[in-house]
């Protein structure tokens, strides 16, 4: 049994979909946790519906690193150190690559890479990380891996999130700081549905049907982020969990 | 920007090899039109008229006719 007692979890987009789906499992595995987001309300609504107690939330753009460094401080001093990290923020931008502009390639990076690693950055600081030990996990994305039509700059901001996590991995490693990186197929979230009403119904269930076993749950992505954020998983860092019901597999 | 104008910028934007595009041809005639060319229309539209169109809305379209019904005809000047 996956226990993360005594454990203070930093989680980013918490707020809905995959993140808010790790939030409730950590926080029922005995995490206490520090969740972030950009939406005030839909913040609350995780946090109120975490078990367990010592949870914290701030509404906050990942994005605004001065800020982000503040309250990250500001708890650690307020209610100790750091032991996990998971950067579920992210954003898709699904367009031709005629269009794919330096401006919205940025736009997709800061919230997909650069906040993420930011956010490593800062805690991965004497005073901010538990000596005894951490773990980062980076929400990718199967599109890390393969290309797909019109998502060339989120596949590419997926794949940067990939071999930076690699390398950090190998940076942190003396720290014992370890550091990996799970990749969903298409999960049932709020940003797929509305992707979902956005295209015609066949387009919708040839997606569907790409997925041998099916269209992902948030929880069936939190239970490998959970799995890989508890002590159980000390000896895996580097690594890149593809979750996707099969859709790879072809 | 002129109806005729939008006909032949959204042509070359979406690489129409089709000559001789009217307001009325039909969308499936042209060579080139398929789920990327659906995903340009969407682009040029939000890039030059700041408006954001789904793949469903263009489900409905027929013709360059009815993309302009789609953005609006306020949004275009008298040819």
């Amino acid at each position: 049994m996956i226990n993360l007692t005594g454990k203070r979890i930093l989680i980013t987009g918490a707020s809905s979909g995959i993140g808010k789906a790790i939030s409730q499992l950590s926080a029922s595995l005995g995490a206490s946790l520090i969740l972030l987001g950009r939406n005030i309300e839909r913040l609350e609504e995780t946090f109120y519906s975490l078990q367990g107690d010592g949870h914290e939330y701030y509404s906050v753009d990942v994005t605004d690193y001065l800020k982000t460094d503040e309250i990250i401080r500001s708890t650690v001093r307020s209610n100790g150190v750091l032991s996990g990290f998971v950067h579920s923020a992210g954003i898709e931008k699904t367009l031709p690559f005629k269009a794919s502009t330096p401006k919205l390639f940025k736009e997709v990076f800061e919230t997909n890479v650069f906040a993420g690693f930011e956010i490593a950055r800062i805690i991965s600081q004497k005073g901010i990380i538990n000596t005894n030990g951490a773990s980062y996990i980076f929400i990718s994305s199967v599109k890390g891996k393969l290309g797909d039509i019109g998502n060339v700059i989120y596949c590419s901001s997926k794949s940067a999130l990939l071999s930076g996590t690699k390398a950090m991995a190998l940076e942190l490693a003396p720290k014992k700081i370890r550091c990996n990186c799970v990749l969903p197929g298409i999960v049932r979230t709020e940003m797929v549905e509305r992707l979902f009403n956005s295209i015609p119904t066949e387009s919708m269930n040839n997606v569907i049907s790409k997925h041998p076993l099916g269209l992902g749950k948030p929880e069936d992505v939190a239970a490998l982020v959970c799995f890989l954020l508890s002590d159980q998983a000390k000896w895996i860092t580097g690594s890149e969990y593809i979750i996707d019901g099969g859709y790879s597999a072809r | 920007m002129k109806k005729n104008e939008f006909v032949n910028q959204l042509a070359e934007y979406c690489e129409f090899e089709t000559p001789e595009l009217t307001l009325d041809t039909p969308l499936k005639s042209i060579a080139g039109f398929d789920s990327l060319a659906i995903m340009s229309i969407i682009a040029f539209i939000d890039e030059n008229f700041n408006m954001k169109l789904t793949a469903l809305q263009l489900q409905k379209i027929t013709d360059f006719n009815s993309i302009i019904l789609l953005i609006g005809e306020d949004k275009f000047e008298n040819d």
